[in-house]
């Protein structure tokens, strides 16, 4: 038979299936009909553009467009821009850029659009509009009409604050680095000077190019620091932030006034090099949080828009949100559930794994409850829904997830306590030796210098490299060993906990059943087992093709292959009746087996009524589980295993890897809940799981863990990935942790024992400007030394 | 070397780099590097229509404004 291409979604289709239309061909009306349109428009160069890419024939939706216009809708989504309305939405079915094209374009020549600009990368489409020439509702028609939809979201909420704070933080990033590096330039030739001599008239000018410098790395760059500042203390409240600000506003200052009054060094190299090392890494820890929202936003937006609905016998999509409690909604296999609700007829097995974990598909039957977030595997059915969108188990967890990202606790107690309780203690110190040599020699220009100088040697630098130093050797050293940390603190964090909790499926254990015992009865063709296991995506009968694969076998033709849901799978074979299914199956269709295990999965085949053949599955623990559970216990930690998987299997687990702590069939909540309560019972935990069910557990634990083939939602809410996927990974980030924390521990002994020894020396005024510059970066090769020897 | 040279040549060279500064800043805030995809596959698109576009939008977007404007002077009453 012909094959041929679709003339607008270029698809390929039989020749006899296509609707000819003046020597044009089309697979459906909506193709035929948004073609007319396009040339009727003058836009059939489109096609021209499309070129070889294909796109999705046009769905018809038939939900009510008007609820565009509702007043609600108009007040969450719609924003007043300078007498125009603004929306922003997310166009679905954009494949190419001649889809933005003709977007644009269709929306340039409709009256009372005034701006369009369709982002290609995200596909997310802004437009302003004069709300009195046109609605809404007959925009997003206009965009239904040429083959595409449009949903609206809502970006005040996440993404655009993490996209502005970003971009603040990008471009006062950008400020420090061009004041810092030109800053150095010209101390060089101040270094150079004050070794072999510089006359007076030059340096002045070098120290008026630094100060000119010096002012927006200072001011703008290190405003965040001011601000920090500010709210610690207006929460009484001593951090790091104060440390910096004032170490690097009094050096900034005591240059100012060297500067003018010609006597002594300026320091205004420091003021800009502490300012921008430290807002580097704050920084960084904006640009993770901005990947995090991307991923919830295309997480949600991965989430199907539209169900069936069946009322009297007819069917129809409609938008989720208008679906109401009691609505009849048909699901088909391979749709996502998205509505919480009550079977009320068919019955077919469920994918509840992303959100209890366990890899065995449950069957549902009438009168079962569905939750939405569970995959219908195989057969059609219909249900009641029993809650609206908005209350249902996914969204919630979605909206649990929002919040939690910027509830996310952080320990950097030790170094931030003990940097706190330090610049107070200068600060007073500072003051008491103005005041000191103020009565002492009734000089204000000399107990300013030494007092200033006092804040200018005790400058966060020994102290504020401490910690960052070490953390960023002890990250890239993990980094080799294939662990990323998404942030410094974590090695610390980690170091601090004292309890670690593990998932179960797909974390200690593969998540994927393996055969451990098979008797194949007969000398029976092993290829008809092979294709009959391929034909079903069930995890055992997955689990018993890879088991097959290595014996290299060939496909053979099946007929009248029948899947009953969640039990097994029927066809023939020459005319023998095959079947492969669990013991229940078997009895059902009279042939004798029997069960031998509680914990395994099993399947048994029989060939022409009689059995020939059983698997007997298991989901195994990841190699190396049991070493690293024993390491960690070794280590003082206490572990737990939270599963949602029933009590047996759990147990069996458990035992294997010799956890004795276990909690089974957990819902995502109430995992949630149980680290809640270890933790507001003191302990500090670190969660170790892959799954979007683990993801709410991950993001209320102090330190969350992901195996780098977890889903993407829980790599993104998790703070340390081990991106080899190897459980023994675990143990390598306790070992560098641990490392870490100790090389920190050294390095503010040693920039304490330094403060105590130099402070004592500047307040006598003993410290004279070379001196001061030495030590300090003397103090500062020691501490970044003492680093490199983390392993 | 007098002085002033050094300082011209500072000058002149802060200048200069603060400009470029400038520039990538712009560039930041209006969103120049936002669109990677759109900017590398729709040069091809890239002609004199896309200006034509343009230029009737800004035309569209101000005779709305006009009629806006009319409508509002016309609307005003002054108090009795």
């Amino acid at each position: 038979m012909q094959k041929r291409r679709c003339d607008h979604c270029h698809l390929e289709y039989d020749e006899k299936v296509l609707i000819e239309d003046g020597g044009k061909y089309f697979c459906c009306k909506g193709c035929q009909g948004i073609y007319h349109l396009l040339r009727d428009e003058g836009l059939d160069n489109f096609y021209e553009k499309m070129g070889e890419h294909t796109i999705e024939p046009p769905k018809t939706l038939h939900d009510d467009i008007n609820k565009f216009d509702l007043d609600g809708f108009v007040k969450k989504y719609i924003k007043e821009k300078g007498g125009f309305s603004s929306i922003s939405l997310i166009i679905d079915g954009i494949h190419c850029a001649a889809c933005i094209w003709l977007n644009e374009k269709v929306l340039h020549k409709t009256k009372g659009v005034v701006e369009v600009s369709i982002n290609h990368t995200s596909n997310k489409a802004k437009i302003l509009w004069d709300s009195d020439t046109i609605k809404l509702s007959e925009i997003i028609q206009i965009i239904r009409n040429i083959g595409y939809n449009a949903y609206p979201y809502d970006p005040s909420m996440q993404e655009e604050q993490a996209n502005a704070r970003r971009k603040d933080y990008y471009s006062r990033l950008l400020v420090g680095v061009f004041c810092t590096m030109n800053i150095m330039w010209i101390a060089i030739a101040q270094y150079g000077g004050y070794f072999t001599g510089m006359r007076t008239d030059i340096k002045n000018i070098l120290n008026f190019a630094e100060f000119i410098l010096a002012t927006p790395a200072l001011f703008y760059t290190g405003g965040v620091f001011f601000k920090g500042t500010y709210y610690g203390l207006k929460n009484k409240f001593v951090n790091m932030d104060l440390l910096v600000a004032s170490g690097a506003l009094s050096a900034y200052l005591f240059s100012i006034y060297v500067m003018f009054s010609g006597h002594g060094e300026v320091y205004f190299d420091s003021v800009a090099m502490i300012v921008t090392f430290v807002f580097a890494g704050k920084y960084l820890e904006v640009l993770t949080k901005k990947k995090a929202v991307d991923t919830l936003d295309s997480f949600s937006s991965s989430l199907p828009s539209e169900v069936t609905l069946v009322r009297e016998s007819e069917k129809f999509l409609v938008g989720v949100e208008a679906v109401e409690v009691g609505d009849v909604i048909e699901l088909r296999a391979g749709e996502k559930v998205v509505i919480d609700g009550v079977v009320i007829s068919g019955e077919g097995s469920f994918d509840n794994s992303s959100l209890t974990g366990e890899s065995v598909p449950v069957l549902l039957q009438n009168g079962d409850k569905i939750l939405s977030g569970s995959i219908c595997v195989d057969s059609v059915i219909r249900y009641t829904a029993s809650h609206l969108y908005a209350s249902s188990m996914l969204s919630k967890i979605v909206a649990l997830l929002e919040d939690s990202m910027d509830k996310k606790p952080r320990i950097e107690q030790l170094a931030n306590s003990i940097s706190g309780y330090f610049s107070t203690a200068i600060l007073v110190l500072a003051i008491l030796t103005f005041a000191g040599w103020y009565f002492h020699t009734h000089s204000f220009e000399q107990a300013l210098i030494i007092s200033i100088s006092v804040i200018v040697i005790a400058c966060p630098c020994a102290l504020g490299l401490a910690t960052p130093v070490a953390t960023l050797v002890g990250i890239s050293r993990a980094s080799k060993k294939g662990i990323l940390f998404k942030e410094a603190t974590f090695l610390e964090s980690v170091a601090a906990c004292s309890t670690v909790v593990l998932d179960k499926t797909g974390t200690i254990t593969n998540g994927k059943p393996k055969v451990v015992d098979s008797t194949i009865r007969e000398n029976f063709d092993k290829s008809i087992l092979y294709s009959l296991v391929s034909l079903s995506s069930h995890p055992v009968s997955q689990g018993v093709k890879e088991f097959l694969k290595e014996l290299k076998l060939k496909i053979v033709d099946l007929e009248k292959v029948k899947i009953v849901e969640a039990k097994g799978i029927k066809a023939t074979y020459k005319g023998k009746q095959i079947l492969a299914g669990n013991g229940n199956f078997m009895r059902e269709n009279s042939v004798t087996c029997n069960d031998n295990s509680d914990f395994l999965s099993e399947l048994h085949v029989a060939y022409d009524a009689v059995l020939v053949a059983s698997f007997y599955l298991e989901d195994k623990p990841r190699i190396g589980a049991k070493g690293t559970i024993s390491y960690l216990k070794n280590s003082g930690l206490r572990v737990i295993m939270l599963s949602g998987d029933n009590e047996r299997v759990a147990k069996k687990i458990a035992e294997e890897v010799g956890i004795e702590e276990f909690e089974a069939s957990l819902l995502p909540q109430d995992k949630a809940k149980y680290i809640e309560d270890i933790r507001s019972a003191g302990q500090r935990v670190v969660m170790v799981g892959d799954g979007i069910n683990d993801t709410l557990a991950l993001s209320c634990s102090e330190v969350a863990i992901t195996l780098g083939s977890g889903t993407d939602v829980a790599v993104n809410v998790s703070d340390i990935v081990l991106m080899n996927d190897s459980f023994e990974g675990l143990k390598t980030v306790f070992e560098v942790s641990k490392n870490t924390f100790r090389i920190v521990k050294q390095n503010l002994a040693f920039s304490v024992l330094y403060n105590v020894i130099t402070i004592p020396l500047a307040m006598s005024g003993h410290v004279i400007p070379l001196v001061a510059a030495l030590s300090m970066s003397l103090s500062s090769l020691i501490v970044v030394g003492n680093s490199m020897r983390i392993k | 070397m007098d002085s002033w040279v050094i300082a011209m040549m500072l000058g002149a060279s802060t200048l200069l780099g603060a400009l470029g500064l400038w520039a990538l800043l712009w560039g930041l805030k209006t969103g120049q590097f936002e669109d990677t995809k759109k900017f590398l596959d729709m040069t091809s698109f890239d002609g004199e229509e896309a200006l034509h576009d343009a230029i009737a939008m800004e035309k569209k977007k101000k005779e709305i404004m006009k009629r806006k404007k009319k409508k509002a002077d016309d609307g005003y009453r002054p108090p009795d």
